[in-house]
This record gives C-alpha cells, structure tokens and sequence, in this order.
C-alpha cells in the first residue's frame, strides 16, 4: 500500500536524506572505478611526461598472454575452492562448540576470535617463523614429532607444492574467528522453541543439527560463503610478506600483480586493467553464487 | 599535526613580512637517529642565517615516492626533497628536478665520493648529492677462516675469485653442523636483491641493461656472463651453503661464517663478534669484485629557491653535519674530509673497505635511466625464481623481455 508521503510527489526530502551517503558512495566507489575501466583502456604510467594514449585492448592482451596473470588466475581459484568450504566448515564446528553455556566460554570465544583482530602483516610475519625451514622450525618440529620422525624437514614457503597450501592454512586460521562469530550470531537467533519441538518429536542431536540447525543458518551460510569468496579472490597481504608471488608463480594472486604492475613497476594502465578483470571475475562468481543459492527473504 | 601546521603558518606571515626566504625541504622517517638529526641539523641550520629558513616535512619511507608523484600531480612539491638514488633519473624524466651543476665548488667536487657524483649525475648534469653512501662487504670471524685454512683477502683488488670461493663455502660447510655457511639475507625482500647480487652481474661481465644507451637489456641480462653469474649463486643455494636466515640471526649466532649484506650491519656484527670480525670484498666472477652503492641524496625541484637551498645542501655537506649523519646510521661519509675524521671509515678503521671500494672503481651505480623501478622489479622476480630452483636462462630471458617492453612502451625514455 502507498501512503501518501511516499509518492513522487514529495521525494524530494528522501533524496536529501540519501544525499550525503550517496555522495560518498559516488566519489569514493563509483568514481574511481569508472576511472579504474577508463584508465585500463590507456597507456597511463605513474608520473609519466609522455602524453596519454588510448591503446584499445593492448593492457588486456597483455596480462591475458602474461604466465604471471594466468597463473594468479588459477591461485585464485584453488585458494577460493580449497579455503572457502574448509573455513566454513571449521567456522560452523568452531560456532556450535562455542554455543554453549559454559563457564569460561566468553574466553574461549575471544581466543579463537583474536587471530582476526591482529593486522594480517603481523600474523604473516609470524607464520613466516612457524613455516621457517630445517628440522628447527616450529610447523617442522612439530610434524616431526607427531608422525613419530618420518617427517623430513620442508621449506615450506619455497616449495611450489606447498607453498600456496601453507598460505591457505595462515588463511583458515587468520580468518575463521570472523566467520564464527557471524555464524554464533546466527546459531543464536534460532528459537529455542524449535529444538524443544524437536526434542519431543524425537530428534537425535545430529537429526536437530540437520533438520533445525542447518536450515534456520541457511541465511547466514550464505552471507558467510559469499564474503569469504570475495575476501579470497582479494587475496594479498599474505603473498606480499610470505612468498611474494613465488616460488615460480605458485601463489602468485591477481591482486598481487596489480599491486606490483601500479606501484613496483608504476604502470598505472596495466594495474587498472588487472583490477577490471579481477571486478568482473568476482561480479560473476556472486551472481551464480547467488542464483544456485537464492537466499531465502524474510519469512513472515 | 594540526596544530604544528597553523603555529607554522602563522610563523609564515610574520618572517615573509620581514623578507626571509622560507624553503620547504622533505625527509623520510628512516631510522630514529636520522630523523632526530635531521631536525638538529635543520636547527643549526636556521640559526646561521636567519634570512633562509627551512621548514622540514617527514614522509614515511614505506610511500615515499607515491607521496612525491602525488605532490608533483597537485603541484605541491617542496623546494628540495631527499629521495631514494635510484629514483633521481625518473624524476628529472618526468621534470621534477633542476641542476645542480653550479652548486658545488671544484674543491667540494673533488671532496664528495666519485659515487656519489656518479649517482646524482644524469644526460651530463648533476641532480641530487647525498651526504652518505652505501657499500656491501662479506663479514666473517677471522679466527673462523683462519681454522679453516682459508685464505683471507687483503683488499677489493685480492678478492676470492669465484673458483676459490666456492673451495672456501666447500672447507667451511665441512666443519658445520648443517653445512650453511653462507648468509644472504634472503630474509630481506624487494630492493635488496638487486642492490645485492646485480654487482655479481657486473663482476663477470653482465649487466642489468645495455649501458651504452640504455635502450635494450637483451645480451646482456639474459647474456652468457650474467647467466653463468646467476647459474654459480644458485649453486650455492643448491649445495645447501645457503641459510635461510629467518630470524636474522645467521651471523650473530654465529650458525654461519661468512654473511653478505651492507655496511649497516656493522654495528650488531661487531658487538656479536668484537675484534674477531672481518670484512671482506664480494668474490670477483672475472672482471674483478664489485659492490652496490647509493643511498638517499637530496635534489632541488623545479619551483625550488635556488640560492637558499643550495646553501642548505651545501651546509649538510660541511665535516661536521656529514659526520652527524654518518654517525648516526652508520653509512659511508660522502666526504673525503669527513671519512679522514670518521673512527670506522678512515684508513685504519674497520670499514676502510668500503671507501676503498667507492673510490677504487669497485663501486657499480645502480642503471641511470627512468625504467629503473621495472629494471629493479623484473630483476627480483628473476632472482626469486632462480632461488626457487628455477631455469635461469628463462628467468632472465623474461626479464629482460619485461624491461625491453617498458623502454618501447615508454619510446625509450627519451
């Protein structure tokens, strides 16, 4: 039903309500990707005296025809594959021990949840210790130790098998804390009521995990799904400080050879074009992400 | 910060009213002794002569030169900035930067460090000095080689050729728990690699680029000496004589005999190893042993006020300020006059090495031209290939494909 207020007639007052935020959304999202499109399209280097030359497709035959970029591509794509579903997982496991009313469970809460406080620079670096090669590093020992000596000692972080893996395992362990609080929220909001229904129907604990849990979280696994892809196609702080791309391209991501294209090497236009690409790659994945799991509106 | 800018500001319209040349200068946040020099210096400076003042800016290092080609789209450079060496030929490229041909007397000229006029120098005018220098030397425990039987090079011009080298890593490995001898800081990343192991290029023969006329990098790069210098690194790292060195603690601990890194890790050497250490010049792959050098110099802009900033270069060249500054970070005195004085630097000092190494021709600047930061950021990306075991012919060859594609791309830079 339309009341009267909400007519055309007198928008006027909504749109400069609207306005401020609108006005930062333009500027500060709208513009620079618009420029990003256009700046792709171009020969623009940091600084650069020479004039700006339109180059047509050039900047994307060129990234496209790059090993460096085709093998970002598929980093990409493992690390969304690999990492997604097992954070989840772990976050949801993570979610339903922490549901719990126990004592001491607002500290067990906070000590899973900290990883994602700390800078992502700080917790790379710290890895970077745990992962350090030869019999004395931490994540060798303790492989050592728990295969009973069979374990030989790997460089982790220079070996192009287990290089990208050990940047997916930082990954899991930084981000998981996020997805679980989301998650708890959600477990949260389920009506005891249910459970209870369920209890005199019944239901097993796993039959309630089933049949109320996972059904009531649908939403909420969703968002969480949907989030984590986008945070990993965004993929970089880790490489940066870990491996910087290598060994021989095993982790590079796009984003970092955009980052090295606009700023190592200050080609603005091939940066921009590495991100346009890197925008229309995540745009899709969300649309078909949301069109196989058409979250459900508010029921009532 | 606010606050500072207002006072400043208002400092401003009263010293304009009294017809004072105000200069705006910008420094990055190095080290803390650096910064709290600078700012000593800046006051010494400003008390001299109350007709010239400098008002200083820091820049954090991390977004130094993102910071400058922000300024230089908005117009908003200061009269005269400290940058990066490396940077200078992009700068003047671009038309940020004026001469300083006729700043510098033929003394002060002759006085200065032939490296650091090579550096500033770019198309026959001189554009940037620095009051420091760098320079990179193989440190070691004496009473080490000496159990070892090796033989301890006198000076740059008796450096271990690369045959004997690879003996010396062979003896030491021998007597080591896990045969690492050898630290290259591999813990480092980005410039590091280039400034480190391009001398190596040049020391048989190689190059990054064709210096002739810095148009191509193919032949020389991806050319027989530089691959055959790159092949013997990766050698080492093959052998196991590498460690990897994660905790920065290779040498200190003393897990390995022999670190190769700049003279900035004297301090933290010496007082791990005391009158034990040495230092020792890079091997010599052919054409004699060389090093990296440069460091952060000072230019004028082209708005910049000629005069007063001359004289304030000028004054941080003078014995005592460059030895102010080398005091504090521990680098290559710029001056002759001031390494006579320097403890650590003159003739009988522990680091003469690196002097002689600067001023014998031992010294290799790092490419004078604008593609530098892609010469830089190829060159690395090979390197990190090549430590990873990868083919180094086709790592090269890629980088010199990339760094030919800049200079087309950018008509040659000219």
């Amino acid at each position: 039903m339309r009341s009267g207020w909400q007519s055309n007639s007198s928008s006027g007052p909504a749109w400069l309500f609207v306005a401020p935020a609108l006005f930062g959304l333009l500027l500060f999202v709208a513009l620079p990707f618009v420029l990003a499109i256009a700046l792709s399209f171009t020969n623009l280097r940091l600084g650069s005296p020479l004039p700006l030359e339109y180059v047509g497709l050039e900047q994307f035959r060129r990234i496209f025809s790059d090993e460096a970029f085709r093998h970002a591509l598929i980093n990409n794509a493992t690390f969304a594959l690999l990492v997604v579903p097992l954070q989840t997982v772990i976050a949801l496991m993570l979610a339903l021990l922490f549901n719990r009313r126990l004592s001491g469970m607002a500290w067990f809460r906070t000590l899973f949840f900290m990883p994602v406080v700390f800078p992502l620079s700080l917790v790379a670096v710290v890895w970077v210790l745990i992962f350090a090669p030869g019999p004395g590093g931490m994540m060798n020992a303790v492989l050592e130790t728990a295969s009973f000596g069979t374990w030989k000692a790997q460089d982790f972080l220079h070996d192009p098998q287990l290089a990208l893996p050990a940047i997916m395992l930082t990954s899991v362990w930084q981000g998981m804390g996020f997805q679980m609080v989301i998650i708890l929220a959600g477990l949260q909001a389920i009506p005891r009521e249910l459970y209870e229904a369920a209890r005199i129907d019944g239901a097993s604990q796993w039959n309630q995990f089933l049949h109320v849990t996972l059904p009531q979280l649908r939403n909420t696994l969703i968002f969480v799904v949907l989030v984590t892809t986008i945070l990993a196609f965004r993929l970089f702080d880790q490489v940066q400080i870990m491996t910087q791309g290598g060994p021989h391209y095993a982790t590079t991501t796009a984003m970092y050879e955009a980052v090295q294209s606009a700023f190592a090497r200050q080609q603005v236009a091939r940066g921009a074009a590495v991100t346009v690409v890197l925008f229309v790659i995540v745009l899709l994945i969300t649309v078909l992400q949301r069109r196989l799991l058409r979250q459900e509106r508010a029921i009532k | 910060m606010i606050a500072f800018n207002v006072a400043s500001c208002n400092d401003d319209t009263q010293q304009r009213a009294i017809g004072v040349t105000q200069i705006d200068a910008w420094f990055h946040t190095g080290q803390e002794g650096e910064r709290r020099t600078i700012i000593d210096q800046v006051a010494r400076f400003n008390k001299i002569d109350p007709a010239v003042q400098v008002r200083l800016t820091m820049i954090p290092e991390s977004s130094y030169n993102s910071q400058v080609q922000a300024a230089a789209i908005a117009g908003d450079l200061p009269d005269i900035l400290e940058f990066d060496g490396p940077y200078l030929y992009n700068y003047v490229w671009q038309g940020h930067l004026q001469p300083l041909d006729d700043l510098l007397s033929s003394e002060l000229r002759a006085d200065l460090l032939p490296s650091i006029i090579k550096q500033g120098s770019y198309r026959g005018h001189l554009y940037a000095i620095g009051s420091f220098d760098s320079g990179l030397g193989l440190y070691a425990r004496r009473s080490r080689l000496q159990q070892a039987g090796v033989r301890i090079p006198a000076g740059p011009a008796d450096a271990w050729t690369t045959q004997e080298f690879k003996t010396v890593l062979q003896t030491l490995a021998k007597k080591d728990d896990d045969g690492a001898v050898l630290d290259l800081k591999l813990n480092y990343t980005g410039e590091w690699f280039t400034y480190a192991f391009s001398p190596l290029l040049n020391s048989a023969g190689g190059d990054l680029i064709d210096r002739k006329d810095f148009l191509t990098s193919s032949g020389v790069l991806n050319g027989s000496a530089s691959v055959a210098a790159m092949k013997q690194l990766r050698s080492w790292i093959q052998s196991g004589y590498v460690d990897p060195n994660v905790d920065d603690g290779a040498f200190t601990s003393g897990r390995v005999a022999l670190s190769w890194v700049g003279h900035w890790e004297y301090p933290r050497y010496a007082k791990a190893a005391g009158d034990d250490l040495i230092v020792l010049p890079l091997p010599n792959f052919g054409q004699g042993s060389r090093t990296g050098q440069g460091s952060w110099v000072w230019g004028m802009t082209a708005r910049g006020e000629h005069a007063a900033a001359a004289s304030f270069l000028k004054f941080l060249l003078q014995t005592d300020e460059v030895l102010a500054m080398a005091g504090v970070n521990g680098a290559v005195p710029a001056t002759r006059s001031a390494i006579a004085r320097s403890k650590l630097y003159r003739t009988d000092g522990p680091l003469h090495l690196f002097v002689e190494q600067l001023t014998g021709g031992y010294a290799v600047t790092r490419p004078q031209t604008p593609a530098y930061p892609v010469i830089t950021s190829a060159f690395q990306a090979a390197f990190m290939d090549i430590r990873n075991n990868g083919d180094v012919q086709a790592a090269l060859d890629k980088a010199a494909a990339v760094i030919n594609q800049d200079i087309a791309d950018n008509k040659g830079y000219r």
